[in-house]
């Protein structure tokens, strides 16, 4: 399977891809629904976005499914199309991925949390998520599970996926920067989630958003503390402010590119972006791996 | 015990995430007939800002931040109808605040409400993806003093500024003070969309919310 053959290849750099969000609304569409409803409504719109990231230089692209999960689809009175809304988002991916590049089923959290904060239960976690994945499997060749928060939450998806599907996982929460180091807003510390991780299974260890690609060089180091699993790292793309109702980002694709190269310079095995991050990101990045 | 003593040891109770204790103080505070209005502000409110402060600097979490605001209201919830007898006023104001449409990011706006109602206010928690004449149809419904509303995402902020547009549209505008939060959120931004304020964080959304 040429992603376990690509973790074993010291040399090789993986490529992911960039953000969705903000592609979508540089097609016109307007902003107020939940983007996995376009797989149905604009397929046309995420298959050029991935299309984009693919001629970029992705090696990996991922589905349209961030928010495709039971308890987040209920959120949005949507769970009954589930099946449909994910079965969709492969069919679009599928048509276009290039030979030798590879599909990725993205699991995004559920938008439910456990208590004090809200009601969720590690049961209701895992049999949420694995609804998704069993749509998913059939047409992905790898998994990322991404912008987790609860190393709970992160444990029952690892579990919902391994129940179905023996395909790689990433396995990549989000942190917040705090004085006493890198931590979950439920707080859990880097070195805790990496463990958790491990031991259920992960193939890849990473972290995704919040985060910019500076303060990603800092994590990245952390990471190199805790753990000598593959890493990878999809920063946003700094913090995007309002300019006469346009979203502006004060910085530029050279700097985040630049910051990826650090990045991998420290062990990063997988790169690309979250929030705000665009094939011309992904292109920058190549340019300055000089792949 | 007097005013002060309770207080301190009220107030360390809160930020121990110390419930039974609270209560336990809080009732104490009653039968010992002290000045309860001097103990929500000096005591629980000193708590809870100090929970607030903690979470900003990243020594506490989630969990603990949800879980002080819930000790901060069981206890106020045993002094209101003592204060009511003594007090008419108590209540600071009635804000009504959501996640505006098609965002779905709710903890920010969540922890804000939590920490406006642990500080006296009525907060009426629309939750998210709440449409912006919803919002304001609430804040009539309710007679809101302030409207609050969160987005985080730069595509979604504009919804913001509809709030805003619809209030002047009613000719309602001058009957709310507008407030907004949400990571993007700047100072600028509150100025194009013509709104009363915003706040970088929990802490702060508190004392801009005393302001107005």
């Amino acid at each position: 399977m040429l992603f376990k053959e690509w973790l074993k290849d010291e040399k090789k750099k993986i490529l992911f891809d960039g953000g969705m969000g903000s592609e979508i609304i540089k097609r016109g569409i307007k902003p107020g629904k939940l983007p996995d409803l376009l797989n149905i409504e604009e397929p046309q719109v995420i298959r050029s976005i991935h299309q984009a990231y693919y001629e970029a230089g992705s090696d990996m692209v991922q589905t349209n499914t961030f928010g495709s999960s039971y308890l987040n689809l209920k959120n949005h009175k949507l769970e009954e199309r589930l099946v449909e809304i994910n079965q969709k988002a492969l069919e679009i991916i599928n048509k276009i991925c290039p030979k030798n590049h590879l599909i990725v089923g993205d699991i995004g959290p559920s938008g439910v949390f456990k208590p004090p904060v809200g009601k969720a239960t590690t049961d209701m976690w895992q049999s949420s998520f694995k609804k998704q994945v069993e749509v998913l499997n059939s047409g992905v060749h790898l998994w990322h599970i991404e912008t987790v928060s609860d190393i709970e939450e992160m444990r029952a998806a690892i579990r919902a996926i391994k129940e179905v599907s023996s395909k790689p996982i990433i396995s990549s929460m989000t942190y917040k920067k705090t004085k006493r180091g890198f931590f979950t807003i439920m707080g859990d510390s880097l070195e805790k989630c990496v463990e958790i991780q491990i031991n259920e299974g992960a193939d890849v260890i990473g972290s995704n958003c919040t985060l910019g690609s500076n303060e990603m060089v800092d994590l990245m180091k952390e990471f190199n503390n805790v753990t000598d699993r593959p890493i990878s790292i999809k920063p946003n793309a700094g913090k995007p402010r309002l300019e006469e109702s346009k979203t502006v980002y004060d910085q530029s694709v050279q700097e985040f590119a630049q910051d990826i190269v650090k990045i991998i310079n420290l062990g990063a095995k997988i790169v690309g972006g979250c929030c705000g991050t665009t094939p011309q990101t992904i292109q920058e990045i190549k340019k300055e791996m000089n792949l | 015990m007097s005013n002060e003593k309770l207080n301190a040891e009220i107030s360390e109770a809160i930020v121990n995430l110390d419930k039974e204790k609270a209560l336990e103080l809080a009732n104490r505070a009653i039968t010992d007939g002290l000045n309860l209005l001097d103990v929500v502000e000096h005591g629980l409110g000193a708590g809870i800002r100090r929970v607030g402060d903690l979470w900003d600097e990243g020594e506490i979490f989630l969990p603990e931040l949800m879980l002080g605001g819930n000790i901060m209201q069981a206890a106020m919830e045993l002094l209101l109808p003592h204060l009511k007898e003594h007090s008419e006023t108590f209540n600071r104001g009635t804000i009504v605040i959501a996640t505006i449409e098609g965002d779905i990011h709710s903890i920010g706006k969540t922890i804000v409400g939590t920490m406006l109602s642990a500080n006296g206010y009525d907060v009426h928690d629309l939750g998210a993806d709440v449409p912006a004449e919803k919002i304001v149809n609430e804040a009539i419904k309710v007679h809101a003093n302030i409207i609050g509303v969160s987005a985080l995402l730069t595509t979604t902020m504009t919804g913001q500024k509809k709030v805003v547009e619809i209030l002047k549209e009613r000719n309602l505008r001058s009957q709310f003070k507008v407030i907004l939060g949400g990571a993007p959120v700047s100072r600028k931004w509150v100025e194009e969309c013509g709104a009363d304020g915003y706040a970088d964080s929990a802490v702060d959304a508190v004392k801009l919310v005393k302001e107005l």
